[in-house]
């Protein structure tokens, strides 16, 4: 007799979500799904508000990357004006973006994964959290929290505020960069980067470890998609689209932004408020791919800063070749992003053009049709807006990173239950790692909710009839 | 300023969504403050939620009042408390935290903690409105404000002596605010 284990809500993610394992009689894994259970239809109630509003309105999805929807929203306005934004007014967006990339990444690494890192998959579920790593390794702890204070205070030095800023506008950024707040920022640097060098080469020491999660956390094949600086290198706020297969091989390169549509398709499930984007060259469900810090550090050639790339040396000797396909390794490719933030973060505030006053572009709406795409922390974000001659929203298209990859969150959960869980002798451990290979993605559920659809709501053990004979609840 | 805070670090938190009715009694009693002007010690911030790196700045102050907006009570009734560490209060998301939970960071991994305090204001409507509180709210700004005045005044009392020390887990030791 099948049954269907329950694991909900799935915790140390952002947002809710339930994982769903089907069982066939001999208690072996039959069917695993993802389903993200909160629906908020964004997409919708912006219809009708001014596109000036968008940034304001489309950074309130999320409490945790705010600033990447306020970029990508700004930049689809920016394409709206059709103007192009002066580079210093650039410069200060990527630094802001970079700030937000570093908070967000310590949250993940320090907070939400460290448990499982530090403390063991079996370890006592009481004391596998963010106190059990405080007792164990203090220093690590009190790293985490610096990291993101100095991420944060980043942004509030820019934006205005952490939380929502209000900074970056269409056309570039309401004011200028003083040589006081500059100089302020450029102190926390060096520690910041000092902690970031620390944790990479404590968590280098760890990977070892883990070679059994890492060969079934999500090691299928998959293609990868991220932006790409012109050269080729590591790129968060613009540049082009490159996609490669699980091979290596370049399916896609230097493609605007602006035609994504070209190469993104969006499925919809009925069992998930999450859409599942697809390749569309090679369609649904084929066209699986993942976005993020692994696919951003699979897709380039180089990261651009000295540190950061000798990092980025050592990400691509975890494998004999090819890009790194296990997702157990977001969390070594997120560290790797820290030490590029930061560095760059450096190299923008020493730039002698950085105080320019010249920072915003002014211009109406001079198309009907504006697409912004970022790196945001957990993988590429794209706004879509229509406006109509009022300058009003007519349509909204948002496709979020934890999007990008539910086809692969879906696929990992399957991968790691087939690997570890025994429906004839449930363990929690086994189901923890079944959650954790959710928490390699970092998936932020708030913004990521979209699909429509009649959804069944409930990791729930089911039978071959069926029946659900065990349910695993926490929080 | 409390003669036993002279010379001591004061940190006043105001909490909540600005665009969530009601839940910005918080952040908008903290702007009041701000504007009125702090005495020399006192800092004054807003936040949408709580984060995890405000433990860093909350074991740099002796004392920290927290303002928030409550939910169980009667809509307009003001209450401060004192908070103790509480690691139980935690979510099961890391995006926003229980000030009792910070605390218990506090105290875990720094081992001091500061003398907290929280101000609320029961809410009665909590919909839709961008930094608009209904009236009853409204109402309880000057109450909360003025807890916060006699939590940082000079020539009041001791402030310890005006609440009644709860442990966290103990919601319902409150006590109400009383006219002065």
């Amino acid at each position: 007799m099948s049954r269907t284990v329950t694991i909900e809500p799935v915790t140390r993610i952002e947002g809710h979500a339930r994982i769903t394992l089907q069982l066939g009689d001999a208690g072996e894994v039959e069917d695993a799904k993802f389903h993200l259970t909160q629906f908020r239809g964004f997409e919708k109630f912006c219809e009708g508000r001014p596109y000036r509003e968008m940034p304001a309105l489309t950074a309130r999805t999320c409490g945790i990357c705010p600033v990447s929807h306020v970029l990508a929203s700004n930049k689809a306005c920016d394409h709206l004006l059709s103007v192009s934004i002066p580079p210093t007014g650039e410069k200060l967006r990527r630094i802001i973006n970079l700030a937000q990339l570093t908070q967000s990444h310590a949250l993940s690494f320090f907070h939400l994964s460290s448990p499982d890192l530090l403390l063991g998959w079996d370890s006592d579920p009481v004391s596998r959290n963010i106190f059990g790593v405080m007792r164990q390794d203090p220093a690590l702890a009190k790293d985490g929290i610096r990291l993101r204070q100095i991420g944060q205070t980043i942004i509030e030095t820019l934006g205005g505020k952490k939380i929502h800023p209000t900074w970056v506008v269409p056309g570039g950024v309401s004011e200028p960069l003083t040589q006081e707040k500059r100089d302020a920022m450029l102190k926390l640097i060096p520690e910041g980067l000092e902690i970031a060098k620390r944790t990479y080469a404590f968590f280098k020491t760890l990977v070892p470890k883990f070679k059994d999660e890492a060969n079934h956390f999500g090691s299928q094949p998959t293609m990868f998609l991220s932006l790409v600086s012109p050269k080729g290198h590591l790129e968060h706020y613009d540049g082009f689209l490159r996609l490669k297969d699980a091979q290596g091989r370049i399916l896609e390169d230097m493609v605007p932004p602006h035609e994504y549509e070209r190469l993104i398709g969006e499925a919809v499930e009925d069992f998930s408020y999450m859409k599942f984007p697809y390749y569309k060259p090679h369609g649904y469900p084929n066209g699986i791919y993942r976005v993020g810090p692994l696919a951003r550090l699979n897709n380039v050639d180089a990261c651009g800063t000295p540190y950061a790339d000798v990092a980025l040396a050592e990400f691509h000797m975890l494998q004999e070749s090819g890009p790194i396909a296990s997702s157990f390794h977001y969390h070594y490719a997120r560290l790797v992003e820290i030490i590029y933030a930061l560095e760059m973060m450096e190299r923008l505030l020493k730039d002698p053009t950085i105080l320019d006053a010249r920072v915003r572009a002014r211009a109406r709406s001079n198309r009907y049709e504006g697409i912004g795409v970022a790196e945001a922390p957990r993988g590429i974000l794209m706004h879509h807006y229509r406006i109509d001659d009022e300058g009003l929203i007519t349509w909204v298209n948002l496709i979020i990173a934890t999007g990008h990859n539910n086809l692969a969150m879906n696929q990992s959960i399957r991968q790691v239950a087939d690997a570890y869980v025994d429906g004839n002798n449930l363990q929690e451990g086994m189901l923890n790692r079944v959650e954790a290979v959710i928490r390699c993605f970092d998936p932020c559920l708030s913004c990521a909710s979209h699909a429509f659809g009649e959804m069944p709501l409930a990791i729930e053990l089911k039978d071959a009839t069926g029946r659900v004979v065990d349910t695993l609840r926490r929080g | 300023m409390d003669q036993a805070l002279k010379g001591r670090k004061v940190l006043i938190i105001g909490y909540g969504s600005p665009i969530r009715g009601d839940d910005a009694i918080g952040p908008l009693v903290a702007d009041r403050l701000q504007a009125e002007g702090m005495p020399e010690g006192v800092e004054v911030v807003s936040r949408h939620i709580l984060t995890a790196e405000l433990v860093a700045d909350l074991v740099e102050h002796d004392r920290v009042i927290f303002l928030d907006a409550a939910v169980d009570g009667t809509p307009g009734e003001v209450r401060c408390r004192s908070l103790a560490p509480d690691a139980s209060a935690m979510s099961t998301m890391a995006h926003f935290l229980d000030p009792r939970e910070l605390l218990a960071w506090c105290e875990t991994l720094y081992d001091k903690v500061p003398e907290t305090f929280l101000v609320s204001a029961c809410g009665s409507a909590f919909d839709y409105s961008n930094y608009v509180l209904t009236p009853t709210a409204e109402a309880a700004i000057e109450p909360m404000l003025d807890w916060v005045r006699r939590l940082i005044d000079t020539n009041a009392p001791t402030s310890t002596d005006q609440v009644q020390a709860t442990s966290s887990r103990e919601t319902g030791t409150q006590a109400p605010l009383q006219a002065r």
